[in-house]
């Protein structure tokens, strides 16, 4: 893809046209940085030494994750508009209309993890959820946690949700007028997204690199971080092969209708009990 | 407009031509739905926005194809948007005109059956044998039984195919990518099935005036019954997947809703006209073939919109198999090709050995066959619709006027009527159910 | 349900002399008409009960250079839901044929017509978007006339002053 002819059209307008590859590529992979694939802290693990599994320990990586998640669909409102295609121009409309919306549920689903866990570092989230599989958040974060899936789903344009670049409506949405490594750059960050994406929903709800049972603990945490992350892509691509696309107003009334009050009531409800119980 | 929401024993039931409901033989599961808009709400939403547009003035063109994902082909449709409503469209068609009539008029009537295997290249045995009905009603030919048998059988097998294929087509146009493998796996055995019979995948050529061009070969039949035995079992399947599903459900109920006065003055046969509620299936209304001898039912629905004409080529599945079923099981022997050395080729085999075949080889190859003077219209249901050919002889070989009546033609011209005030997404849904080839649309 | 018999005779009852030709072939009945009658017997035939044909099913125009007084003929198929019968109606006009336009009888006949337009040169009046439909825009003749070439380079090559006009 390198080797491809780069292919600007003569009436986009060009430094934006550059730069939005770059805006969508560089936010998924910041993520990465506050995702802890392994212990940290505590005695010392590797010949004798300490060593964090987690490039930053960062105290509000949750709010990084969500910051960044918001970055990126500039990323995709500037290609759509800089290209000067129609297609484009409605791909970018859709995905900056669709991400709000669906930013807020997934907002407010994650604020309940960050109850329970009470921080917004990942690190304390994953430390909160020690023990057996049945300690993880997933349990009684059950509503939430699929909230936030689905949300996930709008946020990586996957299929039920991926009408900004609805191939079989508007060709390719926002990235039609792209070519060569820049288009590869789209669809790299993309996939790099369902990574750090599976990470996310791993990390929140599944335990992140702990072991289903402490039994298992003998086998390092990258590993099943790893195999969890496996799963979720997994799942991403599965729906994304077997489920219809939403009509536009559909969308919209799913993600406003449907999700954003069942999440506050999510929110509300684990805010009662974890006021209660403390 | 009641919802078929019955949970009957596990026979099959059809809606019979009678227009009477009878129960599914599955269980449907209609998703609820807070609010279903009406017809007569549907038509104020398409005013409202018209009233919109002529205020505000904003209107977004959009030239979707004629290299686009979703106009199968090379159909290009200039939309007006406001927004994500559709204001108005454009059709715009002919970059896949080849020019038909003019090659047909240059070309006896047997050099001219390879040309309509192209029209709807997707069905092109229907096409074949619509045309070659039209040449024996104007020549008077009598068929022999085994061919109008055989005939019937590769009719319905290429609606078989065609169906199957619009159902991937059509789901994948919703975004669905996994259910377009599952219905080109299918596919691939009636394609099987033709390629025996016929020797070719796609255009087949396989009629000829007065019969068809070989006998069944050995093995044939038991192999197509097995196939029409397991597709009934694969529509369910399909049914279990897109039928019951909540978001198919909500993408094409009550989109692209028209009715049947609208079907009649637009020209729109076929599967779109009978989801309208229209009993009307040239197999049935002017048998042609072996339609007459074979029990079929008329696949009708009443609701016009996108998921009924779903329904509709469900049912029409369903209906082919009985058909071939029935056509193998009362398959006649006999010639396959009329003995009428005036009109149809003859047997290879005999022209190497008979000295009278061979002469009227050289005749029908050098000169062709002689029709008397007059002019015919022939219809036949092909999968799309009606496919009409209407020849103007001024006696000769060569035909002075032939005119191919396509379905897809009227379908393309149809997208605006049908269209206008749904949403970009919806003209996407409703093109694909229309179900349009552009060969068969350009000629 | 009412048999071709009685809408011949409907037909014929209806305008008698007007209706200039009638033939009969392979169970089908064609009438001639002059282009004057064109439109009042097609509504007839559209809006009449008794013969209520609902739906064009094709509407051919055709070339007869044998034919030198009025060498262009148009075709309607006429299909009737109600009593399943088919009509066909024809007429025939002279050099420079113009016709009216029945597309506010059947909107199904807007191509249709735009076809014969474009291949036989026939012009209907009336008709809300008279442009060609199958060939290039600057295509040159009418091909379906008997004296247009089957073979030749006619058309077809890349215009670049029609950029932005098509």
């Amino acid at each position: 893809m390198l080797s491809k002819e780069d292919l600007i059209p003569s009436r986009a307008d060009k430094p934006v046209f550059r730069l939005a590859p770059y805006i969508i590529f560089i936010p998924a992979f910041v993520v990465m940085a506050v995702l802890p694939f392994g212990p940290v802290g505590g005695a010392p693990n590797l010949f004798g030494y300490r060593f964090d599994y987690v490039i930053a320990n960062f105290d509000a990586g949750l709010v990084l994750f969500l910051a960044m998640g918001a970055i990126a669909v500039y990323g995709i409102v500037l290609a759509g508009w800089s290209s000067n295609s129609n297609f484009s121009l409605l791909g970018g409309l859709r995905a900056g209309a669709q991400m709000i919306s669906y930013e807020l549920a997934m907002g407010f689903s994650v604020v309940g993890v960050m109850l329970m866990a009470g921080s917004l570092s990942l690190v304390d989230i994953v430390n909160g959820q020690a023990g057996n599989f049945w300690n993880w958040y997933f349990i009684p974060q059950v509503v939430g946690g699929l909230i936030f899936f689905v949300a996930t789903l709008a946020e990586l344009n996957r299929t039920p949700f991926d009408l900004a670049e609805a191939e079989q409506e508007l060709v390719a949405g926002y990235l039609t007028e792209y070519s060569g490594m820049r288009w590869g750059l789209f669809m790299f960050a993309e996939y790099v997204n369902m990574v750090v994406v599976s990470a996310i929903v791993s990390t929140l709800y599944f335990g992140g690199w702990r072991a289903p049972l402490t039994v298992l603990d003998f086998i390092p945490g990258p590993i099943w971080l790893f195999l969890k992350i496996c799963v979720f892509v997994f799942l991403y691509m599965w729906v994304r092969w077997t489920i219809f696309r939403y009509r536009y107003n559909q969308l919209m009334s799913v993600g406003w209708k449907i999700l954003l009050p069942l999440s506050i009531v999510n929110l509300v409800v684990t805010a009662i009990i974890v006021s209660v119980t403390s | 407009m009641s919802e078929p929401a019955t949970s009957g024993p596990a026979t099959s039931g059809y809606i019979s031509s009678t227009g009477e409901p009878e129960p599914h033989g599955y269980s449907v599961e209609v998703p609820p739905l807070e609010h279903r808009p009406t017809l007569d709400e549907l038509k104020e939403r398409k005013a409202r926005t018209r009233q919109n547009v002529e205020t505000t003035g904003e209107i977004l063109t959009v030239s979707m194809g004629p290299q686009h994902p979703s106009t199968h082909g090379v159909y290009r449709a200039v939309l007006d948007l406001d927004g994500e409503v559709v204001v108005d469209i454009r059709p715009e068609i002919g970059n896949l005109h080849r020019g038909v009539e003019k090659l047909s008029e240059e070309r006896t009537y047997h050099q001219i059956i390879p040309i309509t295997d192209r029209l709807d290249y997707l069905s092109s045995f229907a096409m074949n044998h619509g045309y070659c009905e039209a040449v024996e009603k104007l020549m008077g030919v009598e068929v022999p039984a085994r061919a109008r048998y055989i005939r019937t059988i590769t009719s319905e097998l290429c609606r078989l195919s065609n169906h199957i294929m619009w159902l991937g087509v059509h789901i994948m146009d919703l975004g669905t990518q996994t259910f377009f493998c599952i219905c080109f796996r299918d596919r691939e055995y009636i394609l099987d099935l033709l390629e025996m019979l016929t020797g070719a995948r796609l255009t087949h050529s396989f009629c000829r005036i007065g019969g068809v061009a070989k006998d069944l070969p050995d093995g044939f039949a038991h192999k197509c019954r097995k196939v029409v035995e397991f597709l009934p079992k694969r529509v369910a399947e399909y049914e279990r997947i897109v039928k019951q599903n909540r978001i198919y459900y909500r993408r094409a109920k009550n989109v692209g809703i028209f009715t049947s006065e609208d079907c009649f003055a637009w020209r729109v046969t076929g599967p779109p006209l009978r989801a309208a509620g229209v009993v009307r299936d040239l197999r049935k209304d002017e048998p042609y073939a072996a339609y007459d001898e074979v029990n079929f039912d008329v696949a009708v629905e009443y609701n016009a919109d996108v998921y009924d004409r779903f329904l509709v080529r469900m049912k029409e599945i369903r209906e082919s198999c009985k058909i071939i079923e029935q056509c193998l099981d009362n398959l006649p022997d006999g010639p396959f090709l009329a003995k009428d050395s005036v009109h149809t080729m003859q047997l290879k085999k005999n022209v190497m050995r008979d000295a009278g075949a061979m002469i009227h080889d050289f005749y029908q190859v050098f000169h062709g066959p002689d029709a008397p003077k007059g002019e015919v219209y022939r219809a036949t249901e092909v999968p799309k619709g009606e496919f009409g050919v209407y020849i103007r002889s001024d006696g000769g070989t060569k035909p002075a006027r032939i005119h191919f009546t396509t379905p897809s033609f009227y379908h393309g011209q149809v997208l605006p009527a049908m269209a206008r005030g749904e949403m970009l997404a919806d003209v996407v849904a409703i093109f694909a159910s229309i179900d349009v080839v552009l060969g068969d649309c350009d000629r | 349900m009412i048999s071709l018999e009685a809408i011949k005779e409907r037909l014929e009852g209806q305008f008698g002399s007007r209706l200039l030709d009638r033939a009969d072939f392979r169970d089908e009945v064609t009438y001639a008409v002059a282009p004057g009658d064109w439109m009042e017997v097609l509504s007839f035939c559209r809006d009449d009960p008794q013969m209520a044909f609902d739906q064009l099913d094709c509407l051919v125009g055709d070339h007869l250079p044998e034919r030198a007084a009025a060498p262009f003929q148009v075709v309607a198929h006429l299909v009737s839901h109600t009593h399943g019968q088919r009509l066909r109606i024809k007429t025939a006009l002279a050099e420079d044929p113009t016709l009216p336009t029945v597309t506010n009888l059947w909107p199904s006949a807007g191509f249709d017509e735009r076809e014969a337009w474009e291949m036989l040169g026939i012009a209907f009046e009336g008709h809300p978007d008279l442009r060609r439909l199958l060939t290039t825009e600057d295509f040159e003749g009418y091909p379906l006339r008997k004296d247009f070439p089957l073979r030749g380079t006619i058309g077809g090559r890349i215009r670049t002053e029609l950029k932005g006009k098509i």
